[in-house]
């Protein structure tokens, strides 16, 4: 019991040292400051998956007073399975992106930075588990206000490039709106219950408020659809080891909380899970399909959260739904499936942008149009890719394909629901599911087949280098964790104590390597070993790299496909030298794709928010006669109005 | 599992891989006849694949090992594949062998290598027909999990050997929602097997070309393997679809007499329905790429239908 709590306590020192130290600007020898505050980042990460992996094993619940001044400040941690899980999803990506920072951390531009980078990151890393470990509401706002602030300044890391200011605005706003949201939801249960415990309360009045405020608190910091627009401006603003942390787990933190409140504070009401799955569902479908038009890596990749976050929804819906119709099996499944992406999610979205990161810092550019052929330079990083790419796909025998199996189960256990009506919806969202997975593995077939395939498209994918030992190692931790949690992941299951009847990828995958070997040996001994090199066929034209097809090319048929979701407006002018529209003179055509939630909703509301302010600052006129006027009528008011109640 | 299991399964295996590309002839004989020609000999796919594996192979400079690896991990994926369906006799394997969506991911990790591998030597016919390939496979995959939902819906089990286990010993032709299935089904085998309407397997012209576009680059023995591999799927979604609506003759004993008989029963009706798809696309007109999602909708329809029915009932 003392063992372990302390690990609690160690992880929060180092993290904590690792924090100040690179602040202190110890002038001789900066460089070892940062590595020795990175080495603590990874220690701590260490100490903290060390005690949640204990807490989770031995299935606790585990009171960790730190400091309390007799009520008012009260910082007491509560650690049980849930929060342990989360806890150790957490630690795993600090993890691998603080090994991956040794190199990455490295390449900044200027001294002072190098020195913040190293700090903040041990900050952010400590505020996620602090939220997740919160025993109390007020401790909960602190640290999430805590991880606001450190990952606002990340998204500002690199303030001087264009396009970092929209983006820091842009989380900003909606991270400090999701605070809100929250605040009023906690306040609603505080003034049902006058504790600021996170606790299970079992009577509620205004409990659809409640939940609404703190599900759309969550969903704006989640990155739910349509709250999501943020995710898409801030990700790539932030350096990439960031990004990889921020997607993989702080969208996590929002999940923490919103299971949290929904499983074990509030009590649940039928129409949740309903409402849940459906968000999960919008969010998933138009995650994705927003991640196909887009061409910058890291902006893809954060659709990509918007959609894993919609299908870990999915999967918290459908839970809500069976265990309201006393389906308990299937909502373990359900439940156990969401729990499962968001550890894959975490794993193969880090993986994904640790790489993307190296992509980036290797050739300088973040339009996938300017690779192209960087497998021929960078075969560690195309092949890590490569298993994030197999992975977020859900192809078997890796993680995801794991967690989105055990959701399709969960769906396909439907037919035992009685309301003929649920029925219907839980299989319309079923088949978006399916669309969402299909064109997930179109979209990363783009991103892989257009980053590293084929011929360099631009001078800086032609001489890009494989990045440092670093900067691999660190992703090579979320790769190797992929494939096994996909190829073991019955036996960790039974490890675990959660027994199913999934199948079993251990079988699946040895079958599959088996046919791989006995059709390579076969082939080795009787077919013809030769092998030459050639051309591709070009139709007799040489071939070049304005010759091959273009990731814009290639979504092209699904961007025509879903027309109406993206808006698309097509113009195309045409002039001709007769009367008659034969003889073809000249042209122009141009596709636009139309922002729908910033231009239908961001902006309508910010536009009216300005609006409303332009005329209340017109109220304003810096005479004092004038605001002694204002005094007088709101006294005035305020009389009237307890005159006519009283 | 047993023994006798793992004999059953290797037997539906083994009978799928040999009888895939004879399969594959009989549609191109049909279709040839129906064009008025005489067509290439039935066996003429085991040929092609005899040639191929003789042949050198070519690879284009700009190639990587994707190219290279893609062939295997294709007849890897698909060969496991094929142990999920039962066409000669029906037991109850373990490990989730016979798991519909895991059968259905199989497939869709040869078809992502396979998309990559169009992508891989940098020619425009290969990463057009990725494109589109990896387009047609998103549109239609709602409608292949709605009709797996609708047979799971129908039949309570999620493992192909119970589903056709139980549809064996069904009344014929008295389960309506089978027969609903089989519409959308036969759309989903279309289009999975890259055919008319969808796509044309007899051409190499860019205005038409889905699949065939990938293999451009292929040659030699990885050819073969791409070739044999798609009559494999092909196969597959034939006994599917066999098995659902025809299931007859498919045994559960396992005595030789009683799979020797299911295998000829599942060759003639495999058979019948080649030379059905083969009338098909020969009375049919290759659609317009962006005119697809209509014909998908039909089957949409249909798959939804087979639900509703379920449901409401």
């Amino acid at each position: 019991m003392i063992m372990f709590t302390s690990l609690f306590y160690l992880g929060i020192f180092l993290s904590l040292l690792g924090f100040v130290l690179p602040l202190l600007r110890l002038e001789n020898n900066r460089k070892a400051h940062r590595t020795f505050s990175y080495s603590l980042s990874i220690l701590s990460s260490v100490s903290f998956l060390a005690f949640s992996a204990l807490v989770f094993l031995k299935k606790g619940e585990y009171l960790i007073p730190v400091y309390s001044n007799a009520g008012l400040i009260d910082f007491t941690f509560y650690v049980d399975q849930l929060s342990a899980f989360f806890i150790a999803v957490i630690s795993v990506v600090s993890l691998s992106s603080a090994v991956y920072s040794f190199g990455y951390g490295e390449h900044l531009s200027h001294e002072r930075r190098k020195d913040y980078m190293a700090s903040l990151l041990n900050l952010f890393a400590l505020s996620m588990v602090l939220v997740v470990a919160s025993y109390n509401t007020l401790e909960f706002i602190f640290f999430w206000e805590l991880l606001s602030m450190s990952s606002f300044l990340f998204v500002l890391f690199e303030y001087g490039k264009p396009g970092t200011r929209k983006a820091g605005l842009y989380y900003f706003i909606m991270t400090q709106l999701s605070t809100m949201f929250l605040l009023l939801g906690f306040f609603g249960i505080y003034a049902n219950t006058g504790s600021f415990n996170i606790q299970p309360v079992t009577s509620l009045q205004n409990l659809t408020l409640i939940f609404l405020s703190l599900f759309i608190g969550f969903s704006i910091k989640a990155g739910v659809v349509p709250f999501h627009k943020w995710l898409p401006y801030a990700h790539p603003a932030a350096p990439s080891n960031i990004s990889a942390m921020m997607s993989g787990v702080m969208l996590k933190v929002a999940i923490y909380g919103l299971m949290r409140f929904t499983l074990t504070v509030l009590p649940q009401e039928r129409w949740w899970g309903v409402l849940i799955l459906v968000a999960g569902t919008v969010s998933a479908i138009l995650g994705v399909i927003y991640a196909l038009k887009e061409h910058d890596i890291k902006r893809l990749l954060a659709y990509h959260s918007i959609e894993n976050i919609g299908i870990i929804l999915i999967g918290f819906g459908l839970y809500l739904i069976y265990s309201a119709n006393d389906l308990n099996e299937l909502a373990i499944l359900a439940l156990a499936a969401a729990l499962f992406h968001t550890l894959n999610h975490a794993l193969f979205k880090s993986l994904l942008f640790l790489t993307a990161g190296s992509v980036v810092s290797a050739t300088g550019k973040h339009n996938i149009e300017e690779y192209g052929g960087l497998i021929k330079t960078m075969p560690y990083t195309a092949a890590l890719f490569l298993i994030g790419a197999v992975s977020i796909s859900g192809l078997p025998p890796f993680n995801g394909f794991v967690s989105e199996l055990m959701l399709f189960q969960a769906f396909l256990g439907s037919y035992l629901i009685q309301d003929p009506l649920l029925k219907s919806l839980v299989v319309l969202c079923l088949s978006g599911f399916a669309l969402t997975s299909a064109l997930a593995a179109a979209c990363f077939v783009k991103a892989f087949g257009i980053t590293f395939l084929a011929v360099p498209r631009s001078e800086s994918a032609r001489d890009a280098k494989e990045v440092g030992k670093c900067m691999i190692a660190g992703a090579v931790i979320p790769a190797v964790l992929c494939i096994v949690l996909g190829v073991f992941s019955l036996q960790i299951f039974s490890l675990m104590g959660y027994r199913t009847d999934l199948p079993d990828m251990l079988v699946i995958g040895i079958i599959m390597s088996l046919f791989y070997a006995i059709t390579y040996l076969v082939l080795k001994n009787t077919a013809a070993n030769k092998v030459r090199a050639g051309e591709t066929w070009g139709c007799g034209t040489p071939l070049s790299s304005r010759t091959e097809y273009t990731a814009s090319g290639f979504s092209q048929p699904i961007v025509r496909f879903f027309k109406d979701i993206y808006q698309t407006r097509e113009v195309n002018e045409r002039r001709f030298y007769d009367k008659q529209n034969t003889l073809f003179k000249e042209g122009a055509g141009e596709i636009h794709l139309m922002k729908f939630f910033e231009e239908k909703l961001y902006d309508p509301v910010a536009r009216s928010i300005n609006y409303l302010s332009i005329k209340v600052s017109a109220l304003e006129n810096w005479s004092l006669d004038t605001y002694v006027l204002y005094a007088f009528l709101a006294v005035l008011a305020t009389v009237a109005y307890v005159g006519w109640i009283a | 599992m047993n023994p006798a299991q793992v004999l059953c399964i290797a037997i539906n295996a083994g009978l799928i891989l040999g009888i895939s590309p004879f399969f594959m002839g009989l549609v191109k004989k049909t279709k040839a006849l129906c064009q008025g020609r005489r067509g290439p000999p039935l066996m003429q796919p085991y040929y092609n694949l005899a040639k191929l594996l003789k042949k050198e192979r070519v690879y284009s400079g700009n190639s990587s090992v994707i190219m290279k690896a893609t062939p295997y991990i294709n007849m890897a994926a698909i060969t496991a594949a094929a142990l999920f369906i039962p066409v000669a006799c029906i037991t109850t394997p373990a490990y989730g062998l016979g798991n519909i969506i895991l059968f259905l991911y199989l497939l869709a990790l040869a078809k992502f290598f396979m998309a990559l591998a169009g992508l891989d030597a940098g020619s425009t016919f290969g990463g057009m027909s990725s494109s589109r390939e990896m387009s047609i496979s998103s549109i239609i995959e709602p409608i292949t999990i709605v009709v797996f939902a609708a047979l799971v819906y129908t039949l309570h089990t999620v493992n192909f050997y119970d589903m056709f286990s139980q549809t064996t010993i069904m009344q014929p032709f008295f389960q309506p929602e089978l027969l609903f299935i089989s519409i959308p089904l036969f759309i989903v085998l279309i289009v999975e097997t890259a055919r008319v309407p969808v796509d044309n397997p007899e051409t190499h012209l860019e205005l038409t070309m889905v699949h065939e576009g990938m293999l451009l680059e292929y040659s030699g023995r990885d050819l073969a393997f791409m070739e044999f591999s798609n009559s494999i799927k092909q196969t597959l979604f034939m006994a599917v679809l066999i098995n659902t609506i025809l299931p007859w003759g498919l045994s559960a004993e396992l005595t030789a007499p009683a799979i020797l008989f299911s295998a000829a029963a599942f060759l003639v009706k495999g058979a019948f329905l080649a030379v059905l798809m083969g009338l098909f696309e020969s009375a049919q007109a290759k659609v317009r790429l962006f005119a697809l999602p209509s014909l998908f909708a039909l089957a949409f329809f249909f798959s939804i239908l087979t639900v509703c029915l379920e449901v409401f009932s």
